[in-house]
């Protein structure tokens, strides 16, 4: 067994452990909380949205003038955009998914109820919201055309409105059971609160904000109501077939708005456009993070390696003596491999300390759960393999010393 | 002396270049990196206005209903228009703004310009005063027009140029809407970061507001708020625009100007009074809840330095403490290669003092070549910042604080990073190296 003398070396050469051992410590504290918060905001972008987001794309268009029938202009201009080959379904809504800017209401569960069980978004929708954005209905069923309501959005407002909503609002509202069509919430509380009534349910629709990081709101609490207001600057959602989004957009970005009729144009975006726009400093975050990260082990390698090297130097005559006394390459190169193990697992050893304590402060500050140990133990792995390759190449310079070195005096 | 010493640093770090541009590398990359992230939280977390943050003023005020009150709640962040409309008409405090988000259609009724949406803000004339906003051409509105909420407009120099080119436009007259409205000045570039002014935008501009009207003529053309919006209570029984401006829905930013103690506690009497009236006429059901918060204390609140910002800087400088320990093993092994060298001088007659200044003045030439590289690093770093973060854009430029900060940095860390090998390689017996030749 060698780790004797390497155990006896190493003591004799403090300092240099030491520094080594510390990179290696600092470098796990960090890579690890990083991988975990890069984890968190890569999953808080990726989650679903509900919506079959590669075909649909929304459009707006901003009036200037007072439109003297909304209702009719909202309709033409729905009818105009079905006509665009290509398009498969199109409804005008007050709000889209990811689109950062909408309303939403607390829900009630019952009129007396003093705080509100949960905040969600609310949907308008004058034609099916489930079929332009190709929601997956799970219970229940869509509005029926009778359903849909068209109201200028001023008092008297209607009593009761059917609704369909997210699982997870659902699952929110009622946590023991497992059916929810034909159940009641309300909007507001007290007896002018408005009276929801489920008619279904979807799987998953995201709200306009989506999920924040930290991972304190989920970002799925949504109502879809069948209502249609007027509006001087209606957004209206359109799914494609796929592949002809590109040519569905120019289409309905010539058409949608006529010199001289009082209105302009906002540029479509398509839901992954949105996406991106809605996340992208999480995305700025990550790869910030993950880049420096990165770095960081290059440094700690490069630490490493010099090291190495300089001790593969100052001990030529040694390893030159012990090839003369019969030692094999194979034997050298393992002596310096050990011997880096050795000093990477004091490194990590000290490491894990630091990256859960490092954990306990960040989470305190940001809300953000306990350091998952899968996180951890990637860190440590990452680190053995970085000091194992970082020592090869002196190593293998090691090996190649003569053992005719030994007899030379300098 | 130093001279002799600068010239032998020079020549031990020319003599091993790849060592030594590792460690100018390492501590490069430490520096810029840690940097980069301190001056976006420095500018974040910066004072806008330092001369005045003390005595400018947010307040708010409780419009909750009382079923849900809970002792310790804060206040919403905006008012509603009837205690808007009420303070501004009560001229307390030395000045006083509303101001809220619109995003008017500009009409230059040119066939080559299609009209195109801007973001503007509807607010009082005290806003030009109060934020010191910068004139390139005429000024603010008089109070007349303040008053009336005529159509006159303050548009900013991003706008006017693209409309006007580089003359000066005040008195001609541009389109918002369907109205026309004269141009009474222009604003130069004016862009604070952060954007303390008005925290609470739905959307975030990349460009400072461009069109600037008077709030009461923006309330006159029922424009409403192009940003965050919170209404609780009943819904009204008057339809339209007049109908909303009854609920109590807070969406308008209101700032005022306290110059002393006195005038704070006068203010908040002020607040006090007003609550107790509107009491009579049923709104304020919660316990007085009053908060008045100047600059500083408006930025913390509203946490301007993000858990984001503040976790990358912490990272930041954990990397550099990295490359801070990687560099002292870097010269530990340096200084100990040269072993013999020391000890020759030694024995001709160096002191340790000697041998200290000498080796520090060669760490504090890598210091020097670091913070080179890791003002350039940070400054490219600050680029990246600014072109991906909204929030932060605009900030990619190093005060001369942050210049020196960042080489300052650099030295010290270069210093830290020497003064163990430098201490490990005066306290060589020079005898005994010399007998190992």
């Amino acid at each position: 067994m060698e780790l004797k003398p390497i155990l006896k070396t190493l003591l004799r050469n403090k300092i240099g452990v030491a520094v080594i051992a510390a990179q290696v410590a600092l470098t796990l504290a960090i890579a690890s909380n990083v991988f975990y918060i890069v984890r968190d905001r890569v999953a808080a972008a990726g989650q679903p949205s509900g919506v079959d987001e590669a075909n649909v794309f929304r459009i707006r268009a901003n009036s200037y003038r007072d439109i003297a029938e909304p209702m009719a202009q909202q309709k033409m201009d729905e009818q105009m955009l079905r006509t665009i080959p290509g398009v498969r379904a199109v409804a005008m809504v007050n709000q889209v998914p990811l689109g950062q800017s909408g309303s939403n209401s607390g829900i009630f569960v019952a009129r007396k109820q003093v705080q509100s069980t949960t905040n969600a978004a609310f949907y308008e929708s004058a034609t099916s919201m489930v079929d332009t954005l190709g929601l997956k209905l799970i219970e229940g069923r869509d509005f029926l055309p009778e359903e849909y309501l068209e109201t200028d959005g001023e008092p008297p407002y209607p009593t009761s409105l059917p609704i369909i909503i997210s699982e997870r609002l659902a699952q929110l509202a009622f946590p023991t059971q497992s059916h929810f069509a034909g159940r009641v919430l309300y909007r507001g509380s007290g007896d002018d609160a408005t009276e929801l009534r489920i008619v279904g349910v979807v799987e998953q629709l995201t709200t306009p904000w989506g999920r924040s990081s930290w991972g304190s709101q989920t970002g799925s609490e949504s109502v879809i109501t069948a209502v249609r207001l007027p509006s001087s600057s209606p957004q209206y959602i359109v799914r494609t077939q796929p592949g002809t989004q590109t040519e569905v957009i120019k289409a309905a970005e010539a058409a949608l708005v006529k010199p001289g009729d009082g209105r302009i144009l906002e540029p479509a975006n398509s839901m992954l456009e949105l996406r991106e726009r809605r996340y992208r400093n999480d995305y700025f975050l990550s790869s910030m993070m993950a880049t420096m990260t990165g770095l960081l082990m290059l440094v700690t390698a490069s630490g490493i390696l010099g090291m190495a090297s300089f001790w593969v130097g100052q001990r030529r005559k040694q390893i030159g003596m012990r090839r003369a006394l019969g030692a094999r390459r194979s034997d050298i190169l393992r002596y310096y491999l050990l011997e880096n193990f050795v000093i990477t697992s004091l490194g990590i050893g000290i490491g894990v300390v630091l990256a859960l304590s490092l954990n306990f402060f960040i989470a305190e500050g940001l809300q953000l759960a306990r350091l998952p140990l899968d996180n951890l133990l990637v860190g440590m792995l990452m680190l053995w393999a970085v000091g194992q390759l970082a020592t090869w190449f002196p190593a293998r310079r090691a090996a190649q010393i003569a053992p005719a070195t030994a007899t030379r005096t300098v | 002396m130093w001279n002799y010493y600068f010239k032998l640093g020079l020549m031990s770090l020319r003599r091993n270049p790849i060592l030594t541009s590792l460690m100018v590398l390492i501590l490069g990359f430490g520096v810029g990196a840690s940097m980069t992230a301190y001056t976006v939280m420095h500018v974040l977390g910066g004072d806008p206005i330092p001369h005045k943050s003390g005595k400018m003023f947010v307040p708010q005020l409780d419009t909750g209903s009382a079923e849900d009150y809970k002792a310790g709640d804060e206040p919403d962040l905006q008012l509603g228009y009837l205690d808007t409309d009420a303070m501004l008409r009560a001229r307390h405090g030395s000045n006083r703004t509303a101001v809220y988000g619109i995003a008017p259609i500009v009409d230059a009724q040119r066939k080559d310009l299609p009209p195109s949406g801007e973001a503007g803000l509807a607010m009082t004339r005290g806003f030009f005063e109060m934020f010191e906003l910068p004139f390139r051409f005429g000024g603010p509105w008089n109070a007349a027009e303040d008053d009336a909420g005529s159509d006159v407009v303050v548009i900013g120099r991003v706008l006017s140029e693209k409309l006007f080119g580089a003359e000066d436009p005040s008195g001609r007259s541009v389109r918002l809407a369907d109205r026309d409205y004269r141009i009474v000045g222009v604003l130069d570039l004016w862009r604070p970061v952060p954007r303390y002014y008005r925290l609470l935008s739905g959307s975030s501009p990349t460009e400072s507001e461009q069109v600037m009207v008077p709030f009461r003529n923006a309330i006159s053309r029922e424009w409403r708020n192009d940003g965050w919006t919170n209404c609780n209570g009943s819904s009204p029984d008057e339809p339209g625009f007049a109908g909303f401006l009854k609920r109590e829905c807070n969406w308008i930013q209101y700032w005022v100007q306290l110059n002393d103690a006195a005038a704070v506690a006068e203010y908040r009497d002020y607040l006090a009074a007003h609550l107790a009236q509107q009491r009579k006429l049923g709104r304020f059901k919660r316990p007085d809840n009053i908060r008045l918060r100047d600059v500083r204390e408006w930025l913390a609140f509203n946490d301007v330095v993000d858990a984001d910002t503040r976790l990358q800087t912490y990272l930041a400088f954990g990397f550099l403490l990295v490359c801070i320990v990687n560099v002292v093993g870097l010269l530990l092994a340096k200084f100990t290669a040269r072993s013999g060298e020391i000890g020759v001088r030694r024995a001709l007659g160096a002191t340790r003092g000697n041998i200290i200044s000498q080796y520090l003045v060669e760490t504090v030439v890598i210091g020097l070549a670091g913070a080179l590289l890791g003002l350039a690093l940070s400054y490219a770093g600050l680029l990246v910042v600014d072109h991906y973060s909204f929030e932060s854009a605009g900030i990619a430029k190093h005060d001369p604080w942050m210049v020196a900060a960042t080489v300052a940095v650099a030295i010290v860390s270069a210093v830290l990073a020497g003064l163990l090998p430098t201490w490990r390689a005066a306290l060589q017996v020079p005898a005994l190296q010399l007998k190992s030749q």
